[in-house]
C-alpha cells in the first residue's frame, strides 16, 4: 500500500460516495454498445444442433444459399479445415475440438453452420433451409452417466469422460485422520446456473481485402488474451486483428467465451464485400453461451471434540460440459481458497473435470468459489449440530486471527489482511443472532418455522493467471497487470485510456476519483473512454474485466501513469515558473510555487507548452502530455503445485440471515438478510455496496431460482426467462449491511476485490438458515436450488433436499 | 425479436377484422396485448401467415352495467384498467383481486382480459376469476353474436369454444351481492404463471356457513376449469380450516394434472388444496 500523504495531494474523493459519472448516459440509453454501432452491416444466424449429441453426418447448405437475400454460408467443417483447434488450459487429457461442430455436436446449441444475409429475418429463414443428417448418439448428461465404464465418450481421443484428474495434497491429511475425534463426512451437490447480462454477446467483423486484415468490435471481457486465442486460432498474425471493445452491458464472466465467435465471424466476414454483425439472442445465450458447471463435493473433515477443524479433504467432481477451454478451471479455483476462513493445516483436494453433453461452461461471479463455500460453511455448521457447539461459536474456534495476518495456507495463498471474527460479532449483532434464535424457539410453539444461517467467506480476487496450468504444467500466462494511458488535454483536462473495459462497476467515477485526488482537480476534469482498441490502448495479455481485479492492477495501472504524468506537469511548470521543483506543489488545477505566494501556472498554460508553444520547451525535453504505464501485481508467485498463489487479494463477508418457511407450500421468506464486508479501504463505499448487494441477489437467484435443467434426451428445458427464472425486486429481502475495513497491504491502495463476495456467501448462509428451520423436522440440506417442491418433499418424506 | 414473416392488418372496424378472419382462417392469428402471441412469434414457435391487430378498433375497451345485474367488459380492455376500476371493485372485486397479480407491470399495461381468456393458456390467471364468477363470453361471428358460457369456452391447452372465424369481444358478469372474494396462486415468483392459481367467489349464510359458491381453478392440467364437485361439497357446509381441509384434497379429484420443471404433478396437486383452503379462508377474510 502507497504512503497517502505522498499519493494524494488532496483527499476529497477517495473514499467518498461519490455519484455514478457514467450513468447518465445507460439510463438515457446514449452509450454505444457493439449493436449500436451503424455500419450497414450484414448479419449473421447460427444454426444450432437440435441434438446433444450426434454425429453429422451430411450438412446441405445448397437451398440456404439459394435463398435470396442470403450472402455467404460456413460450416463447421469447413471451419475446421482453416482453423487450429481450441487450445485448452487446464486440462490434461487430449481433447480436440473447434470453434464450430465438425464430425460431431456435443451439446443441444452447438453452432454447426452459420449464413451472412442482408438482415437477419433472411439469415433465419435461411437457417430453416439447411439440410442436416445427425445421427444421434447416446447423450451423457449427469456426472454419474459420464464416469461408468461403458459410457459413451465425448472425446474419444481423450479415452476417458474425466478430463483431468489432478490431487493435490497439503500437509499431513492422514496425521490429521489419525488425531481426529471424529472424520465428518458429506456429499453436496450444486446445480447448474450463470449470470445473464442485459446485453448478450456481440459483435461485428469487417475484412480488409488490401491488407487481408480484420477489424471486429466485440463485448469481449478479456482482450488481451482473445487477441492471441483469436488470431492464434485462425492461423494470422495479431497485427492483423484489430479488436475493439465499446461499451458493454455487463459481463460477470461469461463474456470471456466470446472469441470464438469473434473466429467465426471473421471468417464469414472474409466471404463478403461488407461488416458482418451477429447479435446473440437470450435464446442463444440461455442455451450455450454460457454456464457455470453444475458439480458434486464429496467433502472429509476430520475435527476434535472441540471443535477443531483439522483438516479437510474435497474430491471435487465439475461437470463442464463440452467446451474443453475451460474445462477445469472452477476445481482449480475451489482448491486455492478450500479452506475458507479457517487454519486448517492439511488439506487434499482431487479436482476432476468431466465432460458431459451439456453446454459449455466458462467463468461466472465467484468462478467455483460459491460451490465450495456452500459446500465448506454447510459442512461447518453439520460439525457444529454433530458436536453440539453454537454454529458462531465453532466459527470463532477456527477462524484464522487478524494477528495471523498475512496468513499463508497449506497451498500457499496468502491472505493479506481481515478480520474474520470481528466481521462475525458484527454480523452476529446486527443480525439480532440471539433475539432470532429464541424467537425461533416462541414461533415453533406457534407452529411457525423460522432459522437463522451464518456464512463466512473468502472473496479473492486479482487472478495470478499461472492457476489455469496447475496440472497441465505448461504456462502461457502467469500473474496479473494492466495498463492505462493517462494525458492532459489542451484544456488541462485529463484523458484516461485502460486496458479493461468496465463492464457496469463504475470504473470511471472510480478513476476520475483516484486522478482528482493526485492532481488536485475534481473529478467533472477527468474523462475515462470506456473503449479498448488494440491499436490504440495500452493492454497486456491479462488485460480486461474480469477477477476483481480492477481495484488493484487497473487501478494500480493508472496511479503509475498519473505519476509519471504528475512528474512531467512538474518540469514543465518549474520551466515555466523559473523555480525549482521541491519548491512547487498542486491545487485547483494549477502548479503553485510554495514559497512566494500567487505565483501558479495552470494545467491549460502547461499543456499549451507541451503541445502548441513547443519551441519553448526545455532542451532535449520531448512535446506532449500523455504517459503510459503498466503495473503488476508484485506477489504472484510462479505456478507451483506445492506453493502457489491463485489469487492475490482476498476481501471477506459474512452474511447472518433469518428465514421463515411455509411447510405446506415450501416458499421461503426472509425476515433477516445482514452482510458484513471487508475490502479493505473503499474508494468508493456506494459502489461497494451496491455490488455485494448486486452479487448477494445473484447468489440468491441461484439459490432459489435459476436453474438450468436438462431432460434425459440432453435437451435444455430453461431457455426463456419464462423457466430460467431470475430474482425480481420483489423476491429480494431488504439487506442490512455493515462494513469492515481492514487495508491490503499488496494493493497501492489498500482495496480488495467487491464483486463477488455475496455470490459466494449467500448460498450457505440461506441453505443454513432453512436447515435450521425445519430442524423439528431432520431435514438436511446438501443440495441447491431450494425449490419449494423440494422443501415439502424433504419435510413430508426424504429428509434430504 | 425476429419472428417469421407475417402480414400485418391493423383494422380500424370489428367488421373488417371479421372479414380478415373469415379470408385466413386458421392462417391469422388475433393480436390483442401481445403479451402472449408476441413471445412465441418471437421463438417461432407460432408462425402465423397474417397478424389481425385489433389495437385500432376503438370500441371494444369499456367497463360497464347494462342495466340488468351485469357488468360489461369490452375484450380488449387491459388489465391495468380492471385492477383500477372502481365500478369493478365495487362490483365485482375478485376481477380486481385477480388482475392485480396477472405478470408484472408492464404485463398489465399492455395484456387485456381478452387476449387472456381468448389465449387460453392453461395457467393464465383470468380465466380462473371468470370460472368462479360463471360469467359468459360474447363471440362475435361474422354474422352474429352467440354467448358462451365460462365453463364451456376453455377446452384444452390453448383451445376454445371460439370458431376460426369468431373474435371474443366481450365478457359478461353478473353482479352478485353479498359475495366475498379472493384469487390466490402459488408461483416461483410474483410475476410468473400459476403454478396453482384459486379463485373463489362466496356467500356466506347468515349462521357462517357456505350458501353459495364459485371456484375456477388454473395451472393444474391443459385447461382452466371449474370445480363444480367442490363447489357442491362445499354449499351447506361450515366454512372452518377442518371443514375446507376436509374437502380441499378433492379438488384434483379426477382431474390429469400437469407436471413441468417448476413442479411435478404431485406437488401441484398437493399445492391445489393448500391454495384452496388458503383462497377461501383469504376470502372469508377479505
Amino acid at each position: 500500500m502507497m504512503d497517502f500523504d505522498k499519493l494524494f495531494v488532496t483527499r476529497d474523493w477517495f473514499g467518498k460516495p461519490v455519484r455514478r459519472n457514467e450513468d447518465v448516459k445507460f439510463v438515457k440509453g446514449e452509450a454505444t454498445y457493439v449493436d449500436d454501432i451503424d455500419m450497414n452491416c450484414a448479419h449473421v444466424a447460427f444454426l444450432r444442433s437440435i441434438f446433444a449429441h450426434a454425429r453429422l453426418k451430411k450438412i446441405d447448405t445448397s437451398r440456404a444459399e439459394a435463398l435470396k437475400g442470403v450472402l455467404a454460408v460456413i460450416t463447421g467443417p469447413e471451419v475446421a479445415e482453416v482453423t487450429k483447434p481450441l487450445p485448452a488450459r487446464a486440462i490434461t487429457r487430449p481433447a480436440r475440438q473447434y470453434v464450430m461442430a465438425t464430425g460431431k455436436v456435443r451439446y443441444q446449441g452447438e453452432p454447426i453452420a452459420a449464413v451472412v444475409a442482408e438482415d437477419r429475418y433472411i439469415a433465419e429463414d435461411a437457417l430453416e433451409l439447411i439440410d442436416v443428417e445427425y445421427e444421434p448418439l447416446q447423450p451423457v448428461m449427469r456426472i454419474e452417466d459420464a464416469l461408468k465404464p461403458d459410457a459413451p465418450l465425448l472425446f474419444e481421443e481423450a479415452g476417458s469422460n474425466t478430463l483431468l484428474d489432478d490431487t493435490m495434497e497439503h500437509g499431513d491429511y492422514e496425521k490429521a485422520c489419525r488425531e481426529a475425534d471424529m472424520v465428518l463426512k458429506e456429499t453436496f451437490r450444486v446445480h447448474r446456473y450463470s449470470s445473464t447480462p442485459l446485453e448478450n454477446w456481440a459483435i461485428i467483423a469487417r475484412h480488409d481485402k488490401g491488407t487481408d486484415s480484420f477489424t471486429v468490435w466485440a463485448n469481449d471481457q478479456q482482450p488481451g488474451r482473445s487477441m492471441t486465442t483469436v488470431c492464434g486460432t485462425l492461423q494470422i498474425p495479431t497485427h492483423n486483428l484489430r479488436l475493439i471493445v465499446p461499451e458493454s452491458g455487463g459481463g460477470f464472466g461469461i463474456k470471456l467465451a466470446i472469441w470464438p465467435y469473434i473466429v467465426i465471424l471473421c471468417l464469414l466476414s472474409r466471404k463478403v464485400d461488407k461488416p458482418i454483425k451477429w447479435i446473440q439472442t437470450r435464446r442463444e445465450h440461455l442455451l450455450g453461451g454460457t454456464h457455470a458447471p453444475d458439480g458434486i463435493v464429496e467433502i472429509e473433515m476430520p475435527v476434535k471434540k472441540d471443535g477443531t477443524f483439522l483438516g479437510l479433504s474435497v474430491k471435487d467432481y465439475q461437470n463442464d460440459g463440452s467446451f474443453i477451454h475451460t474445462a477445469g478451471i472452477y476445481g482449480l479455483i475451489k482448491f486455492a481458497t478450500m479452506v475458507g476462513q479457517y487454519t486448517i493445516k492439511a488439506t487434499r483436494m482431487e479436482v476432476l473435470s468431466i465432460a458431459t453433453n451439456k453446454g459449455p461452461t466458462v467463468q461466472n461471479r465467484g468462478v467455483g468459489k460459491p460451490t465450495m463455500t456452500f459446500a465448506l460453511e454447510r459442512m461447518v455448521d453439520i460439525a457444529a449440530k454433530k458436536l453440539g457447539i453454537d454454529p458462531a461459536e465453532i466459527r470463532f474456534r477456527n477462524f484464522v486471527k487478524p494477528e495471523q495476518m498475512p496468513y499463508t495456507t497449506p497451498s500457499g495463498e496468502i491472505y493479506e489482511s481481515g478480520d474474520y471474527p470481528e466481521c462475525l460479532r458484527k454480523g452476529l449483532a446486527l443480525g439480532e443472532y440471539d433475539q432470532c434464535k429464541k424467537q425461533q424457539a416462541e414461533l415453533r410453539k406457534q407452529g411457525r418455522y423460522i432459522g437463522v444461517g451464518i456464512s463466512t467467506g473468502v472473496e479473492p480476487g486479482t487472478s495470478n493467471l499461472g492457476y489455469y496450468y496447475t496440472s497441465s504444467g505448461v504456462p502461457e500466462y502467469m500473474g496479473s497487470g494492466e495498463g492505462a494511458i493517462v494525458g492532459v488535454d489542451y484544456d488541462g483536462n485529463i484523458n484516461v485510456m485502460i486496458g479493461s473495459v468496465d463492464t457496469g462497476q463504475g470504473h470511471a467515477t472510480v478513476i476520475g476519483q483516484v486522478i482528482s485526488d493526485m492532481l488536485g482537480i475534481t473529478p467533472d476534469r477527468v474523462r475515462v473512454d470506456n473503449t479498448l482498441d488494440s491499436f490504440i490502448s495500452p493492454y497486456i495479455g491479462h488485460s480486461g474485466c474480469y477477477s476483481n481485479k480492477f481495484n488493484d492492477v487497473d487501478l494500480g495501472a493508472v496511479i503509475k501513469a498519473t505519476e509519471k504524468v504528475r512528474a512531467r506537469i512538474f518540469t514543465l511548470a518549474a520551466h515555466m515558473l523559473k523555480a525549482d521543483v521541491s519548491n512547487l506543489k498542486l491545487g485547483d488545477g494549477h502548479v503553485h510555487v510554495t514559497n512566494d505566494s500567487g505565483k501558479k501556472v495552470s494545467f491549460k498554460d502547461i499543456a499549451a507548452l507541451a503541445y502548441k508553444k513547443i519551441t519553448l520547451l526545455p532542451e532535449g525535453m520531448e512535446p506532449g502530455l500523455k504517459e503510459i504505464a503498466y503495473y503488476r501485481n508484485p506477489y504472484a508467485k510462479l505456478p507451483n503445485k506445492q506453493n502457489f498463489n491463485v489469487q492475490l487479494t482476498h476481501s471477506n463477508s459474512c452474511h447472518v440471515v433469518t428465514v421463515e418457511v411455509d411447510i405446506e407450500t415450501g416458499f421461503v421468506k426472509f425476515l433477516k438478510y445482514v452482510i458484513i464486508h471487508d475490502c479493505g479501504n473503499q474508494i468508493n463505499p456506494a459502489i461497494v455496496e451496491g455490488m455485494a448487494i448486486g452479487s448477494t441477489v445473484h447468489g440468491l437467484g441461484a439459490t432459489f431460482l435459476e436453474e438450468f435443467v436438462y431432460d434425459d434426451n440432453g435437451q435444455l428445458l430453461t431457455t426463456t426467462f419464462m423457466d430460467y427464472l431470475k430474482p425480481v425486486a420483489a423476491t429480494v429481502p431488504h439487506f442490512e449491511m455493515g462494513h469492515h475495513y481492514s487495508p491490503c497491504p499488496t494493493s497501492l491502495l489498500g482495496s480488495k476485490s467487491a464483486g463477488e463476495g455475496g455470490a459466494i456467501g449467500s448460498l450457505a448462509a440461506v441453505a443454513n438458515a432453512v436447515e435450521d428451520a425445519l430442524s423439528p423436522f431432520d431435514v438436511k440440506v446438501t443440495s441447491l436450488p431450494l425449490t419449494p417442491e423440494k422443501v415439502v418433499k424433504a419435510i413430508k418424506e426424504t429428509k434430504v433436499i | 425479436m425476429i419472428p417469421s414473416k407475417f402480414d400485418y392488418y391493423s383494422p380500424a372496424t370489428l367488421q373488417e377484422a371479421l372479414s380478415l378472419l373469415s379470408e385466413y382462417g386458421d392462417d391469422a392469428k388475433v393480436l390483442a396485448g401481445g403479451q402472449s402471441l408476441v413471445s412465441l412469434l418471437k421463438l417461432r414457435l407460432a408462425s402465423p401467415r397474417c397478424l389481425v391487430d385489433l389495437g385500432s378498433i376503438g370500441n371494444l375497451s369499456y367497463i360497464h352495467e347494462d342495466g340488468a345485474d351485469n357488468l360489461l367488459i369490452g375484450a380488449m380492455t387491459r388489465y391495468a384498467e380492471i385492477a383500477e376500476s372502481k365500478l369493478i371493485a365495487e362490483k365485482c372485486p375478485l376481477l380486481r383481486q385477480t388482475a392485480l397479480v396477472v405478470g408484472d407491470v408492464q404485463v398489465r399495461n399492455r395484456g387485456t382480459l381478452g387476449g387472456s381468456l381468448a389465449h387460453a393458456d392453461p395457467a393464465g390467471d383470468m380465466p380462473a376469476a371468470i370460472l368462479a364468477l360463471k360469467a359468459d363470453l360474447k363471440a362475435t361471428g361474422p354474422k352474429r353474436d352467440r354467448w358462451i358460457k365460462s365453463e364451456d369456452f376453455f377446452l384444452g391447452m390453448y383451445a376454445t369454444a371460439l370458431e376460426a372465424n369468431e373474435i371474443l369481444t366481450e365478457v359478461r358478469v353478473p353482479v352478485l351481492n353479498d359475495r366475498q372474494s379472493a384469487y390466490l396462486k402459488a408461483a416461483r415468483r410474483p410475476s410468473d404463471f400459476a403454478m396453482v392459481g384459486i379463485a373463489v367467489c362466496l356467500k356466506r349464510a347468515k349462521n357462517g356457513t357456505c350458501e353459495d359458491v364459485g371456484l375456477g381453478v388454473t395451472g393444474i392440467t391443459d385447461k382452466p376449469y371449474r370445480p363444480q364437485h367442490v363447489e357442491a361439497k362445499l354449499r351447506g357446509q361450515k366454512l372452518d380450516p377442518a371443514a375446507i381441509g376436509a374437502v380441499a384434497q378433492s379438488i384434483t379429484e379426477g382431474i390429469d394434472v400437469n407436471g413441468n420443471i417448476h413442479a411435478s404433478p404431485e406437488f401441484r396437486a398437493h399445492l391445489a388444496g393448500v391454495y384452496l383452503s388458503r383462497a377461501i379462508q383469504a376470502a372469508i377474510g377479505s
